[in-house]
């Protein structure tokens, strides 16, 4: 081997420094980024809401906060619950990027069991949100009782979502970034998913079911589907769900009752525990919509402490009595 | 004499005609293997196609076969490959084998070979080690089979490093702002596609991956060095070789150059024996018929059985293997681990009889490449040595998936019953115990259902109850926590995978 001399000796150093902190350089020089413990942008979710949804009610727009709808029929529950809550071209700017975001827990049981969203409930949005202008509708939860591609297909959303021109979506681990939370007691930070901040429309569309611990799995606790290192929220989980909705923040959440699973959640796998309640509830203000759901569980909200927390810290609103409600049956 | 130099000096590598041929159906073949592999996650083919690879080696199904006493319809697939050495003799190594394949692309610039003639005597007497051993039931040596090597290489070391080394880079390049939607637009790509959306890990992978490179280093000793001399499949298929139709055939026009030597990758083109060469050992690569300059040999069919070498098994040798087989299983069965209790030996669904199970199963790994939560890793030491690559289930690593009975599904050799999903989701894996010194809710008195929520039962086996306490405060409080039910519970491990208490689960699956 032939000798080095000193100055090849510091040339080589040289690159060798300069090749291990480009990066690091690099990542500096973006703004809004820390130098050498580069942190993660603040979130800042694009806060495309038509009108204010925590305080007060919009009965000066004459939309209604909340619309609850009744129907056998999933495509007309879909159709006409957001015509009645003033049409999706509200949320829809053409050429919109859309994220649907429903409950596709686990890949046990088909969709007649509800542990998971109604298909085709999830099939209709897809459609509607492509008819009124939107570019790209994307699907995605992340389930934690399988993989991804095999929930996607046991839960029959995907032949649903496919068929009507969506596309399903792998959340990948590569891409998650961690948001401080502006707010948080418990959490001040989550690892998230940022396409659900970044997309022109969220609509959060879960399923409602009993779930053992924080009693009732709603809008609210479909949000978990957004983070990683879920297994860190069970302990104080009222708080902490509360600390997540200050951060996730859908533009819309839709809570499909078609099917719920009254006992024996959230994976169920029992159809004695299946209630048929083919209604649907739309609104921009995630808690009211929570709020009422409880009512077809036979409970009020104040029993929910995430409920109740969340309206204390502004999250939205459990009064729903004192909103401008709309209920339509739609025939079959 | 001057014809001769003459032919020697134009010593350039015979790549014409037939080994063209060969090599496109080694790389196509090599594709396929590899394909069929990735597809196992992929839900577009049928189970039972996903293991055709698996099922044409006639030494680990025969060998199955004879171990278990059971005979699937199935085994009958690696007659395929017994009828291809009866008619090209071992034309499936030249041509097929994956793993020789990679011995052919893997090799190196080796010195004059030094091996002794008589080694090649060691594939047959593994041949018969392993033969002999599957009649007492022990299948340990399996794990020398080529495509059980293959798969299992694979599944445990090659794809997850590779798998390993794209996520680092990614995750390097990620944090370079400007080529951060371009890391990203990749990793669509290549998952779930290609590779899981989480990078698998397997326990002792260095181990099966020095194991492979030993292989491998070998090349280094003598071309194809693995084939050679230690293969037991090659001995099996040799055997049928001495039987086949077409042989190599030196003819008189041969004028004794010698080039058709220096190309043979097993060298056993004998000069003195007038370049003829053992059939057993001959992997019809066709090297020394592209090479010969005087078109002296010829591969035409006739009807012979080749000559007995000084290194094929005579009576002595088979009896020497046989006694050596004898000790080795009954040194294997007086393991200690295998008189004691076990505490966490939880083998794949449908798996009831232990030593059904490891006399059927032969190593091949299939079953972990097609487990979606990767719980079923490769055992080394945990149920005995002789278990070496059969698969657990490791509940802290994975869960048994409620709605999965794949690995049932693509077993080669039924050693994991091909159970309906109604069935499996019945049977028992083992049982879940909670430590109550640990449990967040029975020690620390903090709210946790975590293992209640997920368990995937109808009829949940995990039940809440409620228990009274007394605050350091001296308050009253209630609290639920998680019982459960033992005559329920499968000990699918989805409860012990999920409890958050950091280290071994509160909640753990035991043996039954």
């Amino acid at each position: 081997m032939k000798e080095i001399s000193r100055r090849e000796f510091l040339r080589l150093m040289g690159i060798g420094i300069g090749a291990v902190s480009a990066p690091a350089l690099l990542t500096a020089c973006q703004p809004g980024r820390g130098g050498s413990h580069a942190q993660s942008p603040v979130a800042s979710p694009t806060t495309f809401q038509p009108q204010a949804t925590s305080t007060g009610t919009s009965a000066s727009s004459g939309y209604p906060d909340l619309v609850v709808a009744h129907g056998e029929d999933p495509e007309k529950l879909v159709y006409q619950s957001l015509k009645a809550f003033g049409g999706i071209e509200r949320f829809l700017k053409p050429g919109a990027d859309v994220i649907i975001k429903p409950n596709i827990s686990v890949p046990y049981y088909t969709y007649e069991y509800g542990a998971t969203t109604n298909p085709w409930v999830v099939g209709a949005l897809v459609k509607l949100c492509l008819e009124n202008g939107a570019k790209k509708v994307r699907v995605m939860d992340s389930p934690y009782g399988g993989t991804a591609e095999d929930c996607y297909i046991s839960s029959g959303i995907q032949e649903q979502v496919e068929a009507n021109g969506g596309v399903m979506e792998v959340m990948l681990p590569l891409k998650y970034q961690t948001y401080d939370i502006p707010g948080g007691k418990t959490l001040k930070s989550l690892i998230a998913y940022p396409d659900f901040f970044s997309t022109d429309l969220f609509i959060n569309l879960p399923i409602a079911k009993q779930h053992g611990l924080s009693s009732l799995s709603l809008g609210l606790k479909n949000l978990f589907g957004t983070i990683q290192k879920r297994e860190r929220m069970h302990a104080e989980i009222q708080t902490k769900l509360v600390d997540l909705g200050l951060l996730v923040k859908p533009h819309l959440t839709i809570i499909d009752a078609t099917r719920t699973i009254m006992v024996n959640g959230p994976a169920g796998g029992n159809l004695d525990d299946v209630k048929v309640q083919n209604m649907m509830i739309v609104s921009t203000d995630i808690i009211a919509a929570d709020s009422y759901a409880t009512k077809l569980f036979r409970k009020k909200p104040e029993h929910l402490p995430y409920l109740v927390e969340a309206a204390e810290r502004g999250l939205g609103r459990i009064d729903y009595e004192n909103l401008n409600l709309k209920e339509i049956t739609i025939d079959a | 004499m001057p014809e001769f130099k003459a032919i020697a000096k134009r010593t350039k590598k015979p790549q014409n005609g037939w080994i063209i041929a060969r090599k496109v159906t080694q790389a196509i073949a090599f594709l396929v293997f590899l394909v069929t592999l990735f597809l196992t996650r992929n839900n577009s083919l049928p189970y039972t196609t996903l293991s055709i690879p698996e099922r044409l080696s006639p030494l680990t199904m025969l060998a199955s076969l004879i171990s278990s006493r059971t005979f699937l319809a199935g085994m009958t697939l690696s007659l395929v490959l017994v009828v291809l050495s009866l008619t090209f003799g071992r034309a499936w190594c030249g041509w097929l084998c994956p793993l020789g394949t990679i011995l052919d692309v893997l090799k190196f610039k080796n010195r004059k070979s030094v091996v002794p003639e008589k080694l090649r005597t060691l594939k047959y007497a593994l041949l018969i080690i392993i033969l002999v051993a599957a009649i007492f039931s022990n299948l340990t040596l399996l794990f020398l089979d080529p495509l059980t090597i293959f798969t299992r290489s694979f599944t445990i070391s090659i794809l997850p490093v590779l798998d390993s080394m794209i996520t680092a880079v990614e995750r390097f390049l990620v944090t370079i702002a400007p080529l951060r939607d371009v890391v990203l637009a990749f990793d669509a790509l290549i998952r779930p596609a290609v590779f899981p959306a989480e990078p698998v890990v397997f326990q002792y992978s260095i181990v099966f991956s020095v194991f492979l490179a030993g292989i491998i280093l070998l090349n280094l000793v003598a071309e194809r060095f693995w084939c050679r001399y230690i293969c037991p499949l090659g001995g099996l298929l040799g055997f049928f070789s001495k039987l086949a139709l077409f042989k190599r055939q030196v003819k008189e026009s041969c004028v004794s150059c010698a080039l058709c030597k220096t190309y043979c990758p097993t060298s056993t083109i004998d000069p003195d024996r007038g370049f003829e060469s053992d059939p057993s050992e001959c992997t019809m690569c066709m090297n020394c018929l592209e090479s010969c300059r005087k078109d002296s040999v010829t591969f035409t069919p006739k009807l012979s059985l080749a000559k007995l070498r000084e290194y094929d098994p005579n009576r002595r040798s088979i009896l020497r293997s046989a006694l050596i087989s004898i000790t080795a299983v009954a040194l294997l069965s007086v393991e200690w681990i295998k008189r004691i209790p076990q505490n966490f030996r939880l083998r794949p669904p449908g798996v009831d009889d232990e030593d059904k199970f490891t006399a059927t199963c032969i190593r091949c790994g299939l079953c972990m490449k097609v487990c979606p939560t990767h719980g079923l890793q490769p055992d080394m030491i945990e149920t005995g040595i002789s278990n070496v690559s059969t698969p657990i289930l490791i509940p802290r690593h994975g869960f048994c998936q409620y709605s999965c009975n794949a690995c049932g599904q693509i077993c080669p050799v039924g050693a994991i019953p091909a159970l309906p999903l109604e069935e499996k989701k019945q049977l028992p894996i083992g049982k879940a115990y909670i430590d109550h010194n640990r449990c967040i809710a029975w020690s620390d008195h903090r709210s946790c259902i975590v293992c209640e929520e997920m368990c995937p039962l109808p009829e949940k086996a995990i039940t809440l109850e409620i228990g009274e306490f007394t605050s350091p405060e001296g308050e009253k409080f209630t609290l639920q926590l998680p019982v459960v039910n033992r005559l329920t519970c499968i000990g699918c491990g989805t409860c012990e995978f999920k409890c958050p208490v950091s280290g071994d689960a509160a909640i753990r699956v035991y043996t039954l």
